[in-house]
């Protein structure tokens, strides 16, 4: 019983860092119909940058995000003006998005591999293997503080959303691009916001990231596949849903390891995509224009 | 909606393509090879440099270790070149990236010695990667001295031409840390429960074939090698928990250590053919404060390791075919050239200090070198007869000591080194009395 509670605790505490990874994802396909392929190679880059910072300068990973944050959401800006507005009007958007996207991931990895080779790295700040421990269980710190940074930052972004005329736009982009533009909602200028908010998110998880993961600019692509499993399983486009999404397969992949052993936790990621896009296409949240 | 799920599909169908070419898939059939380039002998005025080619992982999963490799292969050919060359002539690398993919692995060999029509190969670093190659250079009558690649199925499958160059297959790797705690270790201090821990991987799967007794196939027959009872159960200790992590996809590394912890095991043994895993491995170990009496890794003599984990690796043991302690004397263009010489040449190049991936790829050298040198051409056939002939008296000479082979290419009479880390230096514990320079072995391993 002991070890149950403390798969679910392990479980959770990774829960949140996949919710943060996944909300960009999710906003981006929420705002803008774009499939960002590219996500995972975003989080790398903020990745690098917190790598670079913690070995050169001794910058706190977790710190690091007052960097990473603003950092990608100007790039976030740039590479949307650069590449998606201009094919905005496209009656192909989406189809585009996806190819577009994908060669912006490899251009990505490649440049990250040329700058810093491609050998595995992470940071290694000292909570990073140190555990909290009460009772008879224990979390992670590193993934505990993780977590609870995750929520905060989904939090402020769900506040945001709620409560400021932009986010008023944003989610009226949401709901109903047509209908947002028709009453007056600059939609092209709320794109560019949304995008670059969906970067920021991207700088912080991947922040958070460098020290409970190892990572490689090739990795990206594993890292993917999980997070639109986790969007579609939550319906994707709701905040909520990636929340949930999150939550659920992480300590649903922490039982299957303890169960039936590390082979099958990446799978229960791949299985529960299968399920929900057969059963339940649309995601458990499933109403795209929820925020 | 429908259009989400297309989006979602067609995007995952892309990702599906882009991750089953990085993904290792099962190997294919070596396809069909050209003949083999005619050596033909250059006429002595132009005299054309001896070209050695080599498919390594500078990319991808095994990059730590292909880099290695890559600076072992060079160092040895800059000293052959600086004392003179071999047979009159320079000696020139042909280095190609595989990027730790076997696919691209195979198809760079073919081209190395279809397209290049280079004089010699160098091997490879993993079983993984080797595993397909061999038969490439065996059907194009190709020496193929290989640096990584443990498995006992590469030996097994009746090739003439290859060399293994570190002491034994990877079956039978788990004897070395075993027998080690058997001879170190008091009869009550030693473990009696372990816990086995491995990627699903070439080379870690074949010790865990040793260690725990299993059968190992050989493709392409009907032979069936039989381990068993295997090297914990002849020791008497028992496995309690035993489990392995997917090579592709991994990340949750605390729910694994967790489950180890719940074992409650005396000893891990954690297998895999990256450091980088290693790493993780032991990061989650120590964060959910488990402390086994012994930690034993395949992996964890490099550099790279010991930043990864930092006062973590104390106490950890490490098998090895190498360690700088070891006073071997081996030979390098026909002169005396010992394993101290290696290290102050590797220091002057690189300006850090050398561990085993530069070590085991540099004495690949070293035999070829001899070789060549003893048949007096680069006649691929000629050469392997002469490793093939070598005995305990008149072996290869290397600064991994010395080498002569049985007819499988496996080594005879290699014991492997025990390497332990402590305080922060990876120390040679094992065996005793062979060479100068052991210390004491740390047990049980320090906490956290």
């Amino acid at each position: 019983m002991t070890q149950m509670v403390q798969i679910f605790l392990l479980g959770m505490s990774l829960g949140g860092v996949y919710a943060l990874m996944a909300a960009g994802l999710t906003i981006v396909f929420g705002v803008m119909r774009i499939v960002n392929i590219a996500h995972a190679a975003f989080m790398f880059i903020a990745a690098y940058i917190t790598y670079f910072l913690f070995q050169s300068f001794g910058v706190d990973p977790i710190l690091s995000i007052l960097v990473t944050m603003p950092v990608m959401y100007l790039l976030g800006v740039v590479v949307y003006r650069l590449v998606f507005a201009r094919i905005a009007d496209s009656s192909r958007f989406a189809e585009l998005t996806v190819l577009l996207t994908f060669s912006l991931a490899l251009v990505i990895e490649g440049l990250l591999g040329a700058m810093f080779t491609n050998i595995y790295r992470s940071t290694n700040p000292r909570y990073a293997t140190d555990a909290i421990l009460f009772g008879n269980f224990y979390l992670p710190e590193g993934q505990f503080y993780a977590t609870l940074i995750s929520l905060a930052l989904l939090g402020g972004l769900w506040l945001f959303l709620r409560t400021t005329r932009t986010g008023y736009a944003i989610r009226a982009a949401m709901q109903n691009r047509t209908a947002a533009q028709v009453v007056g909602v600059d939609v092209s200028r709320i794109s560019t916001i949304a995008f670059g908010l969906g970067m920021a998110m991207a700088g912080a998880s991947g922040s958070l990231s460098s020290f409970l993961f190892t990572f490689f600019p090739g990795k990206h692509w594993e890292w993917v596949a999980i997070l639109l499993s986790l969007i579609v399983l939550g319906g994707m486009g709701s905040l909520l849903g990636s929340l949930v999404g999150a939550f659920a397969l992480a300590v649903s992949a922490a039982y299957v390891s303890y169960f039936y052993g590390p082979t099958w936790s990446p799978i229960t990621f791949f299985l529960a995509l299968f399920l929900i896009l057969m059963f339940r296409p649309r995601g458990l949240f499933g109403k795209p224009m929820e925020a | 909606m429908k259009r989400t799920v297309w989006f979602v599909l067609s995007s995952l169908m892309i990702l599906a393509v882009v991750l089953s070419a990085c993904a290792a898939p099962a190997q294919p059939e070596a396809p069909a090879q050209t003949a083999a380039p005619a050596q033909t002998e250059a006429p002595a005025a132009s005299q054309p440099p001896i070209r050695i080619g080599a498919s390594l992982p500078m990319t991808g999963g095994f990059a730590i270790n292909g880099q290695l490799h890559k600076e072992g292969y060079e160092l040895c050919v800059k000293l052959i070149n600086d004392k003179g060359g071999l047979l009159g002539r320079q000696v020139e690398m042909v280095i190609s990236d595989n990027q730790s993919d076997t696919e691209t692995a195979i198809a760079q060999t073919e081209r190395l010695i279809n397209q290049d029509k280079v004089d010699f190969i160098f091997g490879t670093f993993s079983s993984r990667l080797t595993f397909p190659m061999t038969p490439i250079t065996e059907q194009a009558k190709m020496v193929h001295p290989i640096p990584a690649g443990a498995a006992l199925r590469i030996y097994e499958r009746g090739q003439k031409y290859i060399f293994y160059f570190q002491p034994n297959a990877a079956e039978y790797v788990g004897k070395s840390p075993v027998e080690m705690i058997q001879n170190l270790v008091p009869e009550a201090d030693r473990p009696k429960t372990v816990a086995i821990v491995h990627a699903d991987d070439f080379f870690a799967n074949s010790i865990v074939i040793g260690l725990t007794g299993g059968k190992v196939e050989i493709e392409g027959s009907d032979r069936v090698v039989d381990l068993a009872p295997g090297v914990l159960a002849e020791a008497g200790w028992e496995v309690v928990f035993q489990q392995q992590w997917p090579e592709e996809g991994f990340s949750d590394w605390i729910s694994l250590a967790n489950s180890i912890k719940a074992s409650n095991a005396d000893m891990v043994f954690g297998l895999t053919a990256s450091p980088d895993e290693t790493i993780q491995l032991v990061r989650a170990m120590q964060t959910v404060d488990y402390n086994p009496k012994g930690v034993y890794l395949s992996q964890g003599t490099q550099e790279e390791f010991r930043e990864g984990v930092g006062d973590a690796a104390n106490g950890i043991f490490i098998h090895s075919s190498w360690h700088p302690a070891v006073q071997w004397e081996g030979l390098l263009a026909g002169e005396p050239f010992t394993n101290q010489d290696f290290i102050a040449a590797y220091q002057a190049e690189y300006g850090k200090d050398p561990d085993e991936d530069v070590a085991i790829p540099f004495a690949i050298c070293q035999g070829i070198d001899q070789a060549v040198r003893a048949v007096g051409s680069t006649d691929n056939t000629a050469v392997r007869d002469w490793l093939a002939a070598r005995t305990e008296a008149e072996p290869v000479k290397t600064i991994l000591g010395d080498f002569h082979w049985d007819e499988r290419g496996l080594p005879l009479n290699k014991p492997f080194l025990m390497t332990q880390w402590q305080n922060g230096e990876l120390k040679f514990v094992y065996p005793l009395g062979e060479f100068p320079g052991t210390v004491d072995l740390i047990w049980p391993k320090p906490e956290w």
